[in-house]
């Protein structure tokens, strides 16, 4: 009654205790190995695959409760999962809510499947408990990548060892793990197919016809026939360096010339993976103290030494080290991809755009913020307010989000006088002999402009504003509360 | 055929401003750019601002009409696309009265005002010395002439003009432009004109002044 293929399938370790049922263990000693494919020589009639490439084992891993994710969400979980699979594998690949691995290569190393399974299932249960997701996951073994993939779909959780008893144990799995839509998974149903080996007892043409290429591509690469293109997972760049000085230095000069050489190693790690950095950290150690910090972070993603450089020299110029430095550390905190600037064919006509992001400004910002702080750099922008106060605003610059808002916005702005100068507090103004004064007696040369508002927030403003000439000469823009006390006030100077 | 030659001569030597010819150069040449203002281009060399260097404006106190003097040139260097950068003013830039005045807020950059003496020196430098600022303003009264010589350097090497603001004029300030507003009472002008004093300039002679409405435009 036993299949004779049924006795390579073995189910995994764990859901043998869970399931309790009867298994068949087939030990993967080379001994046993070498009989098992003597006997599939002799039972199957096609010639045993070509024995010039080791074969190989994938083992799979599916996660049926990513479904419900979004994309985004899914990719940052399975990339997440996926560096914890590169402790057992060089080799990880992304497949729709699943991810596989090449074990062969590791399973002498980690003593057997098991090892890696245990290994594997406690990181990915620790993860999936994080995320507060259902820890359960489905997994398989198989010599090939869709082969695993099936087999995990099914729940059957099976250990195939050599790619000829792949038919048998993928025969056995319903079409539903072929992720068909509905219509083909009707029209299937209605031929009479229920299993994988139904769809090989049809022509592969004539599946291929009415079914499309799909399912017996599928099958084909299952079945080690066709090639399995994968998309592989590629651990994010990193980099950490450092240097111990052969002796301590107190004079940052003399520490400057490594950090050339140290950035000159970053610079080659980036333009050999094509990348650049917008934040990174100098470090500077000292014996028994913390450690000195640097931070740099550019507006623009650079990789440019010269600028780093500049950069660092004009921290170190405001720097002072507590102890002398003994040793020297740069890490990357972030990475950017490199965009270089592309050189026109045709020298453009049209004049230079402020909007362009010129480098050589964008620079100079940079050594400006690295020099006087983040905070000491403002953008101007006008607001539609009717409030004189509330009409301009002051931004920072470093704040990527206020250049975006400020940039491309014409807001209208009264017709009436406004001076170039604000008082960040109005000046109440003095009347002596019935003459406003300032430093000097105050004429009114225009007005009144009304400016009444925000009697919506509680805190009203009603005022009447005049343009004023100080007798000394300066133009001033001063204002007069209306309500129960009218006093004046200098609210602005035109220079 | 000789004279359409020696005319073509005069001109060649009335465009360069490299070449002091011994003669007053207040009103002559083109070199300058425009300051907006026709009397004011009448007494300066090149008929308008320099291109490069360092200025003066010397006011017996701010607001005296000093940016509405430097108005049409903040204009035109933002339709160069250039950049616009105040060092510390003493108060707060009014972004309304920019917008009024056609410039582009976009391009307007504040250094703040409670910035250490130092580090507004070692920005105006940079500042001149970077190409994409085409005006670099500062308010500060008292510079040393080690100091002023350095930022003139650097305004010549970035091709770019800086303005100093100060309250006192020093006579033997390196700077090729001082100026000096003050303000003047006529018959018929009343009080809206201003008095602009070309004290020193590259060409020019002897100190002119001319008499002019600043507030033209507000």
């Amino acid at each position: 009654m036993k299949d004779p293929d049924s006795e390579a399938q073995l189910p995994l370790p764990s859901l043998a205790r869970e399931s309790g049922a009867q298994v068949i263990r087939l030990p993967a000693s080379p001994n046993t190995v070498k009989a098992n494919r003597l006997t599939a020589n002799k039972t199957s009639l096609r010639t045993p695959a070509r024995r010039t490439r080791p074969n190989k084992l994938w083992y799979a891993l599916y996660l049926p409760q990513l479904t419900n994710l979004g994309p985004s969400q899914q990719k940052k979980y399975l990339n997440r999962l996926a560096g914890h699979m590169q402790s057992v594998s060089s080799n990880v690949s992304f497949h729709p809510q699943a991810l596989a691995c090449e074990v062969r290569s590791g399973l002498k190393y980690f003593g057997g499947i098991d090892t890696i399974h245990q290994k594997l299932k406690k990181l990915v249960e620790e993860q999936l408990q994080q995320w507060e997701l259902d820890d359960n996951f489905l997994y398989a073994a198989s010599p090939t990548i869709s082969g695993s993939l099936l087999l995990a779909r099914s729940g059957h959780n099976a250990l195939v060892y050599r790619k000829e008893n792949l038919r048998s144990a993928l025969g056995q799995l319903p079409t539903d793990v072929l992720h068909l839509n509905r219509e083909q998974g009707r029209r299937l149903h209605n031929m009479g197919v229920r299993y994988l080996r139904d769809i090989w007892r049809l022509p592969s043409d004539g599946v291929r016809k009415r079914f499309g290429s799909n399912i017996v591509d599928q099958l084909d690469k299952a079945l080690g026939k066709a090639p399995e293109p994968t998309c592989n997972y590629v651990p994010p760049p990193a980099f950490i360096t450092s240097y111990d000085l052969p002796y301590e230095l107190e004079n940052l000069d003399r520490v400057l010339p490594i950090v050339d050489e140290l950035l000159a190693q970053l610079c080659d790690f980036l333009r050999r993976r094509d990348l650049s950095t917008n934040h990174l950290i100098l470090s500077l150690l000292h014996e028994k103290r913390d450690s000195t910090d640097v931070s740099i972070g550019l507006r623009q993603a650079s990789r440019s030494q010269q600028h780093l450089m500049l950069l660092l020299e004009t921290h170190f110029s405001q720097l002072s080290i507590p102890s002398p430095v003994t040793a020297i550390k740069i890490e990357v905190i972030k990475f950017d991809s490199f965009i270089a600037e592309s050189n026109s064919l045709l020298k453009e006509a049209v004049p230079e755009l402020p909007k362009q992001n010129d480098s050589s400004l964008v620079q100079f910002m940079e050594q400006l913020q690295a020099r006087l702080g983040n905070n000491h750099i403002k953008l101007v922008s006008n607001m539609a307010q009717h409030c004189p106060e509330h009409a301009s605003m002051q931004l920072d610059y470093s704040d990527d989000s206020n250049r975006r808002k400020s940039i491309g916005k014409v807001r209208k702005v009264s017709n009436n006088p406004r001076p170039l100068w604000l008082l960040q507090d109005p000046v109440l103004l003095h009347i002596n002999k019935g003459r406003l004064f300032y430093r000097k007696p105050i004429a009114i040369l225009s007005g009144p402009e009304r400016i009444e508002t925000h009697w919506w927030s509680g805190a009203d403003i009603c005022r009447d504003y005049y343009v004023a000439r100080e007798s000394s000469g300066s133009r001033l823009w001063i204002y007069q509360e209306k309500g129960s006390v009218k006093k004046w006030y200098l609210h602005g100077i035109f220079a | 055929m000789h004279d359409a030659g020696s005319s073509d001569i005069d001109e060649l030597i009335q465009d360069n401003p490299a070449l002091w010819r011994g003669c007053d150069m207040a009103g002559q040449g083109t070199t300058g750019r425009s300051t907006g203002f026709t009397q004011l281009d009448a007494i300066l060399p090149g008929r308008g601002w320099p291109e490069k260097g360092l200025m003066e404006v010397v006011t017996p106190h701010w607001g005296m009409g000093e940016l509405q003097l430097l108005i049409p040139l903040m204009r035109s260097v933002v339709e160069q696309g250039k950049w616009i950068l105040w060092i510390s003013p003493p108060y707060l830039l009014y972004a309304p009265a920019l917008v009024q005045a056609g410039i582009n807020t976009e391009q307007v950059l504040v250094v703040k005002l409670d910035t250490s003496c130092k580090d507004v020196l070692w920005s105006m430098e940079k500042a001149l010395q970077t190409e994409n600022c085409g005006l670099v303003l500062a308010w500060q009264n008292w510079l040393p002439t080690k100091v002023l010589r350095r930022l003139q350097l650097a305004a010549d090497t970035g091709d770019t003009l800086g303005v100093l603001f100060k309250h006192h004029d020093s006579e033997h300030s390196p700077s090729p432009i001082r100026l000096k507003i003050e303000d003047s009472y006529s018959e018929n002008a009343g009080f809206n004109e201003s008095e602009v004093t070309v004290i020193k300039a590259r060409g020019n002679f002897r100190s002119l002044s001319a008499n002019i409405n600043l507030y033209q435009q507000a």
